[in-house]
């Protein structure tokens, strides 16, 4: 009895679920160049992207095709990552809206918030900025998404980068998609000179310290750190260190390692990403434990600030040169 | 008078939808929402009104309707004051369902969108599938076995869902906010979704307050009363957990709800199962819609998930409710 009732219970969920999908309501394409893979597509050339009456269709990180009269005017960023990209490439003024963590350029802070924190965004207030396009992120679930495209809103999904290459592919993207792609590129190829500059000091490093970065300690027996595949770890690499989670053998990107494992591998240096939350060289001092590691010992714990590597956007520069800074003090004199 | 308690609920639940649908982080001037409602607002007012918040009230009175329900139910199945609509299983395997979902990268349709709820559904149905068969012996499911047996496979569902939250990457805040509650996914078609299972659960419960009448003397006397017990208790769990399933598959985890409205009911109206388990139907509705109003206004534009607001402020209200009742034997 019970297990037909299941049965058919399971039965009516699939087809309940089948109820029809409401079509996107998105504007009509006058021009429908196709889509190739997730770059823009510039149109054919008499169509002027300044006009609003061009349409230019993109593919997002979700494999959404995004169509977009003339150059988004009214954004709504929901991450602090795609609030930075849009005023480092120069749309700050066409930003209307931002998520509760965007703190960062200052200016942003003026900007009303729609939410965020639990992810828990207001759709009313994204609806109520009326924005023209909706610049979403990874850590924005794909059902926030599908909801705000039900309400007649233009959304992008912006992928996150794994590497700095990618980086500069989402800002000139973004750029494409606001008109800025001339600064955008002078833009990138600052960032690029810049990376470009640490590579050939750090090209002559001979001794690399082993670093861990601490993203948080709440409980000093077991930190939690990044691992493999996170730009913690690729920057880390990149400014001449060699990650905790590399010489211990760590697979998860956000691992929770015991104080054991860390004593063993013996840090020359403790990056203290958990520097915002009041984390000082002195209380790592303090714990209980950690005295034997050789950066407590010699005094190589600094404070760091962690916005600079876990948002992937343009400041991943500013972590890597300070980060080879810290690292390397003597070539960066 | 004995219409009263009926005619207040209808009563508060209309001026709780009301308020749901005036309220929110976006200001609607009565004039506005007048308007809007008789098709005359602007656009944005209309899709605020329409697309947003109507859909999430009528799936929050539905759900808050579900939880109520069963969780008068499982107090009188039980006749356990503490039983509520989780306590066989039902939160823990859909949060289970829910976090192996999450954890695998859907492509974005249709079916991908649908798979958080279907795993969230399919789970706690199968979890109480699971509680129920380890709790049997022979014909009869002993209620102490059933509790138990739900306790303890709580604990399993949860601490492995514990787990497969530390070993996720990104998802952690998406299922955080999963587990705590809140009409993420809005729009008609969750409220399709679950509606069957609603109607068909709640109309099983709404016919079932003879027999859980019987049922307060003991399995024994109830079964010498005329009743088939084990029968009952199969159909009425089936009900519930059927309504409780297809609630928390789109709405997530809302405690309390489900523990305190029948409480609250029978304080209110007296022990009779054939009033208290409608009451409950539309005090679960009134209680969790209001629950989503504070949720949306007390921090907005933050939303906060509703699972903790009906703790945070339904707790205070039923010790309020508790201390100025003078009748101390009620259950």
């Amino acid at each position: 009895m019970l297990r037909k009732i299941l049965l058919v219970t399971l039965m009516i969920t699939l087809l309940a679920a089948c109820a029809p999908q409401t079509d996107p309501t998105t504007a009509p394409a006058l021009t429908e160049p196709p889509a190739t893979e997730a770059a823009a597509t510039e149109a054919s050339a008499p169509a002027d992207p300044t006009k609003d009456t061009y349409v230019s269709t993109f593919v997002d990180g979700l494999g959404r095709e995004v169509k977009l009269r003339g150059f988004a005017q009214r954004v709504v960023s929901l991450a602090p990552s795609n609030t930075e990209i849009l005023f480092a490439i120069g749309a700050g003024d066409q930003v209307v809206g931002r998520d509760e963590f965007s703190n960062y350029p200052p200016e942003a802070e003026a900007l009303s918030s729609v939410g965020g924190s639990m992810g828990q965004y207001s759709p009313e207030a994204i609806l109520a900025l009326e924005p023209d396009l909706v610049l979403a992120a990874e850590i924005n679930p794909p059902e926030l998404v599908k909801q705000l495209e039900d309400l007649g809103l233009t959304v992008f999904y912006l992928k996150n980068p794994t590497t700095l290459d990618e980086m500069y592919g989402n800002l000139q993207q973004v750029a494409t998609m606001t008109g800025h792609e001339a600064e955008t590129e002078t833009l990138v190829e600052g960032l690029k000179a810049r990376v470009a500059a640490v590579d050939e000091k750090i090209a002559t490093v001979t001794e690399k310290p082993v670093v861990f970065y601490e993203i948080d300690a709440s409980d000093a027996s077991k930190p939690f750190t990044y691992g493999p595949g996170t730009f913690g770890d690729l920057l880390i690499e990149r400014a001449g260190g060699v990650n905790f989670s590399t010489v211990a053998g760590v697979t998860d990107p956000y691992p929770q390692v015991s104080l054991e494992q860390i004593v063993a591998s013996d840090p020359d240096v403790i990056v203290l990403g958990d520097s915002i939350w009041g984390i000082t060289a002195e209380a790592v001092k303090a714990r209980a434990g950690w005295g034997t590691i050789a950066a407590v010992q010699e005094d190589q714990i600094f404070p760091f600030d962690d916005n600079l590597i876990s948002r992937p956007g343009p400041r991943l520069v500013d972590g890597l040169e300070q980060l080879a800074k810290l690292l390397h003090p003597d070539l960066f004199k | 008078m004995r219409r009263t308690p009926f005619l207040l609920s209808f009563l508060i639940l209309a001026v709780a939808l009301l308020l749901s649908l005036a309220i929110g982080s976006v200001l609607l001037s009565p004039l506005e929402l007048w308007n809007t409602l008789l098709g005359r607002g602007t656009d944005i007012s209309s899709s605020i009104l329409w697309k947003i918040r109507l859909p999430r009230t009528v799936l929050i009175a539905l759900t808050g309707a579900a939880l109520g329900g069963s969780g008068a139910t499982y107090q009188g199945l039980f006749r356990n004051p503490l039983a509520d609509p989780f306590l066989i299983g039902v939160a823990s395997g859909a949060g289970l369902g829910a976090v192996i979902a999450m954890s695998v990268q859907w492509p974005y349709s249709f079916w991908g969108l649908m798979a958080i709820p279907l795993a969230a559904f399919i789970a706690a149905l199968l979890t109480v599938l699971i509680v129920y068969t380890l709790a049997r012996v022979g014909r009869t499911i002993p209620s102490t076995n059933l509790i138990l047996a739900g306790v303890a496979f709580s604990s399993f569902a949860t601490s492995l869902t514990s787990f497969l939250m530390l070993r996720s990457t990104g998802e952690v805040r998406r299922a955080l906010g999963w587990l705590l509650g809140g009409a993420s996914q809005s729009g008609w078609t969750a409220i399709l979704a679950i509606t069957p299972y609603l109607i068909v659960g709640l109309g099983v419960l709404l016919l079932s307050g003879h027999a859980l009448n019987l049922l307060q003397f003991g399995d024994d006397q109830a079964q010498q009363l005329g009743l088939n017990v084990t029968r009952a208790k199969r159909i009425m769990l089936t009900a519930s957990s059927l309504a409780t399933a297809a609630a928390v598959a789109f709405s997530g985890i809302i405690g309390f709800i489900g523990l305190i409205v029948p409480h609250i009911m029978r304080l209110w109206s007296g022990p009779d199962y054939k009033r208290l388990l409608p009451l409950s139907i539309l005090g679960g509705a009134s209680a969790l819609i209001i629950s989503d109003i504070l949720a949306r206004v007390l921090l907005a534009p933050q939303e906060i998930p509703v699972g903790i607001i009906t703790a945070l402020a339904g707790a205070p209200f039923f010790l309020w409710v508790l201390r100025r009742s003078k009748n101390q034997g009620y259950w």
